[in-house]
């Protein structure tokens, strides 16, 4: 007992308190687990990067380093279900060289892998050229901890996100990861396929040639389904007996397609999201639908709840353009949009159907904040909202049982506030990933708007 | 037989006008400028209106053209078009619209027209014996222009001409070379609109979306401005020079040409859409002193009150046309004129296209249809045009003493199942033949 106390201090001592230590305890704080009740007065003990204990009379254990809870409130911490943090340059084409002399320190992942297949092809003639294809792609490959995104989105709460590759119709997958300072990336993957990233825009980068239209995309993805299948049957018969059979011939792009176990799919209007959702059941893939813009629509809603699909919410409601010509009206459905947009979680929540809430580019920890404020104040509860940041992506990605509440045996992401969250006033105190604590950064400057997803549906 | 042939020589002089004496006979006239006329004949000599009533007697040498039934209209006239200048739009070299450069007021369009033309053929059958054509940014065969890109912002592109659809030669075609001088104004973009019509006679609209903000497009819109009024304030102190004559003055054609302009006797036609835009085109005349005329106006609103306050006419290019936002009234377009004429705003109608300078009796048609008194409409493609490009005096309506462009039909011209029977330019009958009806020949003689 002795042993482990000193160890225990050691450690702390060590690690003067910024870094991890075997134990920590943060007593009487308002616990909101998520998955049940809040507990008013609450400990929550983490070590060796999980939630050893929670409840009402936990015992602290002795070799704690312990945090006085009172004014503190714990959440679990946030996650961000379809995000590119950690993928450096995403946002824009990662084919423009690396910005500044960051470039240097950056392991020897390849920048721009997603661009390299594309430039071979020189002009797509169909779908046999695969074009805007990188379906084999893993985030957790593209992994870069230098990303400054990721300290900026953990300063907002956020211990977790979904990232994907987003260049192209078939991007790659996504990986969910953990937002520690890690120096390896493979520290930081939770899991490392989450599910195909499918965009409708225009490949923009990939050469104008087919597909361009909105008619030509969705051919082309049918097509590659259909050849995924094909090529899997083919492949499992070789595999049985290949004595007088043709070589079936390699193809990464249809590997990848057929070891995503999800489909994402782009879809903001009520047409977009019918349509992709009729179009997910056609290919028989198990989808989530993004972007989500006129889910305030009950036509929507109620599409959504009998595909029984669950929908990433876009943060980043519609807003008036700054500086607008002063001559410039704006048409009723967009005002419609602005104005109800931000209501949309409330009614999803309402109907029953699953949706949590992503950040769309939003990076800034006071933009998250109003964000979410703004669909609470169209209606979504506290409760809610916190879910919608935490469960629920988990259990949309199929990892609640590790994440997303605050439970025992759960990987310790925990984010404590003095406050209420996604009030005005609140602020964090730490946040805890993979056990580890962190405080937030001052409000960072610089890094601007991250990545978009591309406009759903494409051409409209 | 002597005095024969002087008289000869004296028809001849009398400009390019057919020499030929035509009585149209016994038909219904409808002079635009009055009540019609039933049952009367009009003459035709020298090119011109000889002669208007019941009991004109053909003399010897005169072509009676039987019209029982039929009605006589003087032609239209299209107040926006590129016609002899640019033959097919995206073909380049066909197109000769203009020259490269942000001031051009020395270029004139007249002398550019082709009078073997296709599309004047096509119009004519409609019944337009006029049309107004228009120089605008670039485009021109050699440079390179605004169409084909490449071209810089362009603010005058020179004299637009009013012209005959029917000639030998531009010279043969001239009604006033000088009809207005082609300003294209600045204009900001705004969100959202269909825009619509041709692009050379829009402003080249200054951007807010590509990147940029509305105040960036704001000072660029003032910084244009303030070229423009440094081009005229230079004319003026060209003017000023000029009187004065003095020794080492130099002869610049292009403030030579600005000359009339800044004397007010050639009006500036000026696109403009918006509201803004216009009351922003009047203000900048009024401080320059000069008469202007407001083409393809979007809308009016407030301005159609400083419009009549100053009796400046506009030129409604946008009837045909989808409305201008998805929340606008579907009859926003075709109700422009009637907004026109509630306003007491002179109007007259021009296509700006080429490809449909025909359909100039279908957009008044469609005026009418949406609430302009129908005599109004007539006007808007005969008599007000003449007047505004200052041709009031020679074309427009039947009377005697002016040009005969007149147009022979079998009903009222803005219905679309009129046919134009007859058509005279200038006196002359002109056939009522052009590509499409030689096609039809063609492809009816297949055996």
């Amino acid at each position: 007992m002795t042993r482990k106390l000193i160890t225990g201090l050691l450690f702390v001592c060590a690690s003067a308190g910024a870094q991890s230590s075997p134990a920590v305890a943060i007593v009487n704080a308002k616990i909101v687990r998520v998955s049940g009740p809040a507990l008013a007065r609450g400990t929550v003990v983490v070590r060796n990067g999980l939630i050893e204990a929670v409840g009402e009379n936990v015992a602290v254990p002795a070799d704690a380093w312990v945090v006085a809870g009172e004014g503190l409130t714990v959440y679990p911490g946030l996650i961000d279900p379809l995000s590119t943090v950690g993928i450096e340059g995403a946002p824009n084409a990662a084919a423009t060289a690396g910005r500044g002399g960051r470039g240097a320190a950056t392991p020897a992942t390849p920048a721009a892998p997603a661009a390299a297949p594309a430039a071979a092809v020189e002009r797509a003639r169909g779908p046999e050229d695969r074009p805007s294809t990188t379906s084999w792609l893993l985030a957790a490959d593209e992994l870069q901890p230098t990303d400054r995104r990721i300290e900026t989105v953990r300063s907002a709460g956020y211990t977790t996100t979904a990232t994907f590759p987003t260049r192209g119709i078939f991007a790659g997958q996504g990986s969910l990861i953990d937002l520690s300072s890690g120096e390896k990336a493979g520290d930081m993957v939770v899991v490392t396929a989450l599910g195909q990233y499918i965009s409708l825009s225009r490949g923009g980068g990939f050469g104008g040639g087919f597909p361009s239209a909105l008619m030509g995309m969705i051919a082309y993805v049918r097509q590659i389904y259909l050849d995924a299948a094909h090529y899997q049957l083919v492949k499992d018969a070789y595999a049985k007996d290949p004595r007088g059979m043709e070589r079936p011939a390699y193809d990464r792009a249809l590997e990848g397609v057929l070891a995503s176990k999800r489909i994402l799919f782009p879809a903001n209007r009520l047409v977009e999201i019918d349509r992709m959702l009729r179009f997910a059941a056609e290919l028989k893939q198990p989808v989530v639908i993004y972007g989500g813009r006129e889910t305030y629509r009950p036509e929507a809603v109620e599409v959504l709840k009998k595909a029984g699909a669950p929908v990433l919410v876009s943060m980043r409601w519609p807003e008036a353009p700054r500086d607008p010509n002063p001559e410039d009206t704006d048409s009723l459905r967009v005002l419609e949009q602005r104005d109800k947009a931000p209501g949309a979680p409330a009614l999803l929540e309402k109907a029953g159907v699953h949706f949590a809430l992503y950040t769309d580019g939003l990076e800034q920890p006071r933009d998250i904040q109003r964000a979410v404020k703004k669909a609470i104040d169209a209606g979504l509860s506290r409760e809610d909202a916190v879910r919608a940041l935490t469960l629920s992506p988990a259990e949309i990605y199929g990892v609640a049982d590790r994440m997303g509440s605050i439970d025992k045996g759960k990987i310790a992401n925990l984010l404590v506030t003095k406050g209420e969250i996604f009030d005005d006033r609140t602020s964090i105190q730490m946040i805890f990933v993979d056990g580890r604590k962190y405080t937030p950064a001052t409000d960072s400057t610089g890094g601007g708007r991250g990545m978009t997803t591309n406009p759903p549906g494409g051409i409209q | 037989m002597k005095l024969a042939v002087i008289l000869l020589a004296c028809a001849a002089a009398a400009g390019a006008a057919s020499g030929e004496s035509i009585l149209i006979h016994n038909a219904d006239v409808y002079p635009v400028v009055g009540a019609p006329m039933k049952g009367v004949s009009v003459l035709i000599q020298d090119g011109k209106i000889a002669d208007i009533g019941a009991k004109i007697v053909a003399g010897k040498g005169v072509r009676v053209v039987e019209a029982k039934g039929l009605r006589v209209y003087p032609g239209m006239l299209d107040s926006g078009t590129e016609l002899g200048l640019s033959e097919i739009s995206a073909v380049r070299v066909t197109v000769d619209t203009g020259e490269l450069g942000e001031f051009m007021p020395q270029l004139k369009a007249i002398v550019a027209v082709n009078p073997d033309s296709e599309h004047f053929g096509v119009v004519r059958v409609n019944g337009i014996t006029s049309v107004m054509t228009f120089p605008s940014s670039g485009g021109g065969g050699g440079g390179g222009g605004g169409r084909f890109g490449g071209g810089e912002r362009q603010m005058i592109s020179g004299e637009a001409a009013l012209i005959h659809t029917d000639g030998w030669t531009w010279e043969d075609m001239e009604i006033n070379r000088s009809a207005a001088m082609h300003l294209i104004f600045p204009a900001i973009a705004g969100r959202g609109g269909r825009g619509g019509g041709n692009p050379d006679f829009g402003p080249q609209l200054i951007s807010t979306t590509a990147g940029g903000t509305y105040t960036q497009a704001r000072r660029t819109y003032e910084e244009q401005i303030a070229k423009l009024t440094d081009f005229f304030d230079d004319a003026r102190k060209y003017q000023k020079a000029r009187a004065a004559n003095l020794p080492g003055f130099v002869r610049d054609l292009k403030f030579e040409a600005m000359l009339p302009v800044l004397d007010r006797k050639v009006p500036v036609a000026v696109s403009a859409s918006r509201p803004s835009a216009i009351h922003d085109a009047i203000a900048f005349a009024e401080k320059q002193n000069i008469r202007i005329v407001v083409l393809q106006p979007h809308e009016l609103g407030s301005a159609a009150a400083e419009l009549k306050a100053r009796n400046i006419p506009v030129i409604l290019g946008r009837v045909l046309a989808l409305p201008e936002t998805e929340d606008s009234p579907y009859d926003e377009a075709f109700t422009l004129p009637l907004e026109a004429y509630k306003a007491g705003v002179k109007f007259a109608f021009g296509t700006f296209d080429n490809e449909f300078v025909r359909n100039l009796p279908y957009q008044a048609a469609t005026a009418v249809a949406f609430g302009l008194p129908y005599d109004e409409a007539l006007k808007a493609i005969t008599i007000n045009p003449a007047e505004i490009w200052g041709a009031g005096d020679k074309i427009g309506s039947v009377e005697k003493g002016k040009l005969a462009d007149l147009m022979v039909t079998d009903g009222d011209p803005l219905e679309i199942q009129t046919q134009v029977k007859h058509l005279y330019i200038r006196g002359k009958e002109v056939p009522l033949t052009n590509k499409q009806t030689r096609l039809y020949e063609k492809y009816s003689s297949r055996q």
